[in-house]
């Protein structure tokens, strides 16, 4: 270790000297300090932390409201996952999903992977003339039907939806007034192994 | 004595409004499920998340069921094994599988494709997505096509350069000739017959002289 009082500088070691040295303290400063936070426990009295907690009802309420609309405020201004997978519209966009999902991909292979798996557009078709409304519920969709309702064509009474699929196969099945498991009478159909429900098949190919 | 009060007033608004932004977190991370639903899945989904696997398909699964009124116990076990499936599959796909890939493998394991076919998927098929592959694997043994027999079809493919456009092809071609009242293994040989001379690496296309120089599979 370098000791400067060693090496004789006069000057430097006064200065170091007169930095270790703690400033002067009045005597009665300790005496002072201790009264002033006896006098604070005094003045808060015993039930302090029970008089911190009760807050009277009104007051109470709205604390809660002002805390509730600023959660909603914070919560709104916070980037929010979307509830289902993002499909992709565009190569570049296929890219970083991938990427963002499995971190582990080479980047050579996930350019040629995002660009195989870019989404095309898949028009689901079902004849229900009297249906109040038709939605598609997939795996293209993570089964949400309320992202993909068909639109009625009002001369034929046909519902269609143009969807965006990846390449693969998919299982789906047409959900009609909300409630009734519909299969595609024009598709395929398999016995899905997990819930033991009929499915429609699609084998969608590349874009 | 009222600066205090006021600074015990904001820490119980901060609290509250902390408490109610992370429910809010919590109820937008369930992915539209139901409370009970979004409960019971939660360690398996925190599971595969530490795995890195795509959570995405385990809330779609546990949607699935939801939408098809399935009892929640139910859909919590049908998750699980979900997840092993992807943990195999994301085994098998190595070094790294497209969440396309992923969804595709689970579904060939459920049907009884082994990890070693996956495996050799991803060594005949270099860098390209398997998505495709793997599902008309897949749907080739639902239309009856022995497991054994459409897995080692698929890989032989594979290693020929066959694409997406190919096995699309030969799926359909078997659907067709399936509905015509044809067996499926019968229409697979058949139909195996069209397809892979035109193959890049197939041996008429060697014989022909058409490979010389080119990739082992087209980019």
């Amino acid at each position: 270790m370098h000791d400067i009082n060693e090496e004789g500088d006069e000057l430097i070691g006064r200065i170091v000297r007169e930095l270790k040295t703690l400033p002067p303290v009045p005597a009665d400063a300790t005496a002072r300090v201790l009264a002033r936070v006896d006098a604070a426990r005094h003045d808060e009295g015993p039930g302090r932390f029970s008089r911190r907690v009760i807050v009277s009802l009104p007051a109470a309420i709205g604390y809660a409201v002002a805390a509730t609309l600023a959660g909603f405020l914070i919560r709104g201004a916070v980037p929010r996952q979307p509830s289902a997978p993002v499909v992709a519209q565009s190569p570049n966009a296929a890219v970083s999903q991938t990427l963002g999902t499995r971190t582990t991909l080479v980047p050579a292979a996930a350019n040629t992977r995002a660009l195989q798996e870019a989404p095309i557009k898949w028009q689901f078709v079902l004849d229900a003339p009297r249906a109040k409304s038709v939605t598609v519920v997939g795996d293209f969709n993570a089964w949400d039907g309320s992202k993909t309702p068909l639109e009625r064509d009002s001369a034929s009474g046909v519902w269609s939806a143009l969807v965006d699929v990846h390449p693969g196969r998919h299982v789906y099945a047409f959900l009609v007034d909300g409630k009734t498991w519909t299969l595609d009478p024009n598709a395929p159909r398999t016995k899905d192994l997990d819930y033991g429900t009929q499915q429609s098949v699609l084998m969608a190919g590349m874009p | 004595m009222r600066a205090d009060r006021l600074v015990r007033r904001m820490r119980w608004t901060l609290s509250i409004a902390l408490l109610v932004t992370a429910r809010a977190a919590s109820g937008q991370a369930s992915e539209g499920l139901d409370s009970a639903t979004a409960a019971a899945i939660a360690p398996i989904v925190q599971q595969a998340r530490a795995a890195n696997l795509p959570v995405t398909l385990l809330y779609a699964k546990a949607r699935e069921g939801q939408v098809q009124r399935v009892p929640v116990a139910k859909i919590e076990a049908v998750v699980r094994t979900l997840a092993d499936r992807m943990r195999t599959a994301n085994e098998a796909l190595k070094p790294g599988a497209s969440e396309q890939e992923l969804h595709a493998a689970a579904d060939a394991i459920k049907s009884g494709v082994g990890p070693e076919t996956l495996r050799a998927m991803r060594e005949a098929g270099g860098d390209g997505s398997l998505a495709v592959p793997i599902g008309v694997l897949t749907q080739l043994i639902a239309r009856g096509v022995p497991v054994e027999r459409a897995s080692m079809e698929v890989v032989a493919l594979l290693k020929k350069g066959a694409v997406a456009k190919n096995f699309i092809a030969l799926e359909e071609s078997v659907r067709q000739d399936v509905l015509a009242g044809r067996r499926p293994d019968e229409s697979l040989d058949l139909r195996l017959k069209g397809i892979i001379p035109n193959l890049p690496q197939s041996a008429n296309a060697d014989a022909a002289g058409l490979n010389a120089g080119s990739p082992r599979r087209p980019r």
